[in-house]
């Protein structure tokens, strides 16, 4: 089955699940919101702390190193995403397209520009400038091109953290190499610029906490498999996404996973999971649509659509797949992790991580969210979707619309389109040709 | 072998319009022209036809080509291994898109859905090998595209470095050169040897001299050589076996050199974003049918990117130093310095007075370049323009509108 099922056909009546189960979305979700405010209130005293403030990709971050040398850190994919969940990113894009950017710029890019020259106030408190702009260079050209336009914005100095694309299971050993000696290059800058002196046992203790936090989010991401799922791995992991790629190296973000792992036995205890009735399991494939995130997630529910694994979560790092970060390997292990950015992998990579995954999940079904202003993600996966339907014989839908520009989320047709696909679904089960979970 | 070259006299007649060019395989339509017009009129049919002629008539004896996808490949690698280097730039105006739409998405720039339609419609099927540069994640994800739908050819993404100043920097492409010899090597039938190479960067080096020395002569005196013949010339450079190309330069330039042409009252302008998708011919034209002179453009920049490779006792490094050391500044490499700035001293340098962006439609690296450099050029006072172009966009009435009024702005004030 593919997206050409009756697109008008009349959808079958909500169904009970799709309000989603009460209690579902407690202490973890509790705790994940008081650690974003308590970033973002980091972020707004940085500077009358005395805090330099560095800038940072989620790809590749080198979070750890710069921590260690005493440095705040912004992620503007993050304070972007945010914007557009909080419906405030339509205006910086606006702002952004005054200034020059074209209506093809990624929506993070015009976010983040808009944002800056309307002042950094965000609805979570204001964005500090910039003393260093460190380009992790790992998945996604557009990086280089943001970092590019920061630097002449504010005259910060900009390093650039080439992390070349993953084009085989295993890393390259050149390119390990070529990794760290950017790294010793990288430490050495910061030592002359903030006049601490690097100290590897340190960063060994910082590389521990991020493997512990790793460790697990990855026992989180695993709980996909059971059946019913007790964890939504798209719509609800893009909440625990935060201490993995934001906290990583500070106890908290361990911690946090504990108390989410613990949510999860509970869940399954009580049964508690994403819908009370567990329908289709789906792989999702893309960046969400943030500014209409809980409208998307609702298409999903109403059908008893869970996702039980999905790969934007995995943008900050292949962790499930034995990327992990290695105090007894400190800087290998932080090329070979930066190396595992999911962007950063060959569309050959791309196409048997998913396949691995439909099968390790059970998964019924594939749903693809193309992003408008990302080419990083979205050139290619009309072929994937291709490829899934007719290689691997996944039901496969394609949907699109843009991350950040609410101009391109239409409810009506995005609904239509889901309707019919997982109305397909439930035909195709009745008529015995879709084995419940059972992927392919 | 075609019917054309059995025609007499010895430089066959260009078979019109046709979008079908069969070239002889000694490409004796080029070795016997003896004028600019006619190495213009060939190069002209050979650029309308979208199969890439040049790498069939190469291909014909047994020889293979190897598609390089823009902007910058060391194309001495793959001339060492007895393989044609053809750049690719796309379908043109002369395709029609009916199945890359689908793989690729909507919001893509036409180069890279023209590329795989020609691949999918069995036009590209003289290459046995294409190479995909990391030039922007569109081009690096087309080669797992490629490498899906077309699985007998040899793909390859070659990951050129963001960091220019590490010492990893050189070994590093050093190492992911070889990893795509190693694959022409296979392709080819031949082993790579470092005499073949340095021979290889040899040539390359005598055709990009001949090159600059063309585009010097256009910077200074721009009313000997058309536009559109300048581009014709030079677009053969990334086409035809390099020996060949450059002996053609040598006869340009004589004949260019001893015209007699009046200077026009145009002023001079610099063209910057068309480094990858080209704007097709008739645009080219209208830039100086509505009063320019066109002194310094980004339309080929495959001749132009690295300068001749540093002395190094290994050829493959040097060919890695000559990229990770060059200068040159454009969208699709890390600016070694301030856009603002670097744009100025480029139109300073070119002694142009106006400076057009002419994107390609969804080309972002392009598009986000053009704020940077728009705020140097407003600290100067420098006239700038924007249009956005698409490689099949055959309809100029708006552009010429726009070009007309700013070259008017100019003149009048
Ligand atoms: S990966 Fe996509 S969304 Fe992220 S910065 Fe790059 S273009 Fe923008
Ligand atoms: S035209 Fe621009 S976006 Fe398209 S492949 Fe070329 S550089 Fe990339």
């Amino acid at each position: 089955m593919s997206e050409t099922v009756p697109r008008n056909t009349a959808p079958s009546p909500p169904r009970a699940a799709g309000e989603g189960s009460r209690g579902f979305l407690e202490e973890g979700r509790k705790l994940q919101r008081d650690l974003v405010e308590e970033y973002y209130r980091n972020l707004a005293t940085a500077k009358e702390r005395g805090q330099p403030v560095a800038y940072m990709l989620v790809g590749g971050n080198l979070t750890e190193i710069v921590r260690s040398f005493g440095y705040e850190v912004v992620f503007p994919e993050i304070i972007g995403l945010n914007c557009a969940i909080k419906h405030a990113s339509l205006d910086n894009i606006v702002h952004a397209e005054s200034m020059g950017y074209g209506l093809d710029v990624c929506g993070y890019v015009k976010n983040d520009i808009g944002l800056q020259d309307l002042g950094g106030s965000t609805p979570f408190g204001k964005v500090p400038r910039p003393d260093l702009l460190v380009c992790s260079f790992s998945g996604c050209y557009i990086y280089v091109k943001w970092w590019e336009a920061l630097a002449e914005s504010y005259g910060a100095p900009m390093t650039t953290f080439d992390v070349p694309y993953m084009r085989s299971d295993r890393p390259w050993r050149e390119d390990v190499d070529y990794m760290v000696s950017q790294l010793w290059e990288f430490v050495h800058y910061l030592e002359k610029a903030t006049d601490h002196s690097f100290d590897m046992d340190a960063l060994r203790k910082v590389l521990a906490e991020s493997r512990r936090a790793e460790e697990g989010w990855v026992k989180w991401l695993d709980a996909g498999r059971l059946r019913p799922s007790p964890i939504e791995a798209y719509f609800e992991a893009i909440f625990y996404m935060f201490p993995i790629n934001v906290l990583r190296g500070t106890a908290r973000a361990g911690d946090f996973y504990d108390v989410v792992n613990a949510e999860v036995e509970r869940r399954v205890r009580d049964g508690t999971n994403p819908v009370p009735e567990e329908k289709f399991r789906v792989l999702v494939e893309g960046v969400p649509p943030y500014t209409h995130y809980r409208t998307f997630w609702d298409y999903f529910r109403r059908w008893g659509a869970v996702s039980v694994v999905a790969t934007y979560p995995k943008v900050g790092g292949l962790f499930d797949r034995g990327f992990l970060h290695d105090p007894s390997r400190p800087f290998e292990s932080i090329a070979e992790y930066s190396l595992g950015a999911y962007v950063n992998q060959s569309w050959e990579q791309r196409r048997r991580i998913i396949a691995d995954y439909v099968d390790q999940y059970s998964a019924d079904a594939v749903v693809i969210h193309g992003i408008k202003s990302c080419r990083s993600f979205t050139a290619g996966q009309g072929d994937l979707r291709d490829w899934l339907i007719h290689e691997r014989n996944v039901p496969t839908l394609y949907v699109e619309s843009d991350h950040e520009d609410p101009r391109y989320f239409s409810p009506a047709q995005m609904r239509n389109r889901l309707d019919a696909f997982f109305e397909a679904l439930e035909q195709r089960r009745a008529a015995g040709s879709l084995a419940p979970g059972a992927g392919r | 072998m075609s019917g054309l070259v059995s025609i007499e006299p010895s430089v066959p007649e260009p078979s019109g319009p046709s979008t079908s060019v069969e070239l002889s395989e000694d490409f004796r339509e080029f070795t016997d022209a003896r004028t600019l017009a006619e190495i213009v009129r060939w190069s002209r049919e050979v650029v309308s036809d979208p199969g890439y002629p040049t790498a069939r008539a190469w291909g014909r004896s047994g020889r293979g080509a190897v598609g390089c996808f823009p902007v910058y490949t060391p194309q001495e690698i793959v001339h060492a291994l007895g393989l044609l280097p053809v750049a690719l730039h796309g379908g043109g105006e002369n395709v029609e898109i009916s199945h890359a739409d689908a793989a690729l998405g909507s919001f893509l720039c036409s180069i890279s859905k023209s590329t795989l339609e020609l691949a999918l419609t069995h036009q590209l099927d003289a290459f046995r090998a294409v190479v995909f540069p990391y030039i922007c994640d569109v081009s690096r994800n087309l080669e797992g595209i490629f490498s899906r739908l077309l699985p007998t050819v040899s793909t390859h993404m070659l990951h050129l470095p963001q960091n220019f100043t590490s010492a990893g920097s050189v070994p590093f492409l050093v190492a992911e050169y070889r990893r795509w010899v190693e694959k022409l090597e296979k392709v080819s039938g031949t082993r790579l040897t470092d005499d073949a190479l340095r021979a290889s960067i040899e040539t390359f080096a005598r055709q990009r001299e001949a090159l600059a020395e063309l585009a010097r002569l256009r910077m200074n005196e721009p009313w000997r050589i058309d536009l559109s013949e300048y581009y014709l010339v030079r677009r053969l450079g990334g086409l035809l076996p390099r020996e060949l190309h450059t002996s053609l330069l040598g006869r340009v330039l004589e004949e260019v050199r001893g015209r007699q042409r009046k200077r026009r009252d145009a002023i001079r302008l610099l063209v910057v974003g068309p480094f990858c998708e080209q704007p097709t011919l008739d645009l080219i034209n209208l830039l100086e049918e509505v009063g320019f002179y066109v002194v310094g453009d980004e339309f080929l920049m495959l001749h132009e990117w690295c300068e001749r490779p540093p002395p190094d006792d290994d050829p493959l490094r040097a060919l890695a130093r000559a990229y990770v050391e060059t200068p040159r500044d454009i969208g699709v490499r890390r600016a070694p310095s301030q856009k603002g700035t670097s744009i100025v001293e480029r139109v300073r340098s070119a002694k142009a007075e106006s400076v057009l962006f002419l994107t390609a439609k969804f080309c972002e690296p392009a598009l986000e370049d053009v704020v940077l450099y728009r705020r140097g050029l407003e600290k100067e006072k420098i006239p700038y323009l924007h249009l956005e172009f698409e490689e099949r966009s055959t309809a100029y009435e708006q552009t010429r509108l726009q070009l007309e009024t700013f070259a008017e702005s100019i003149f009048f004030e």
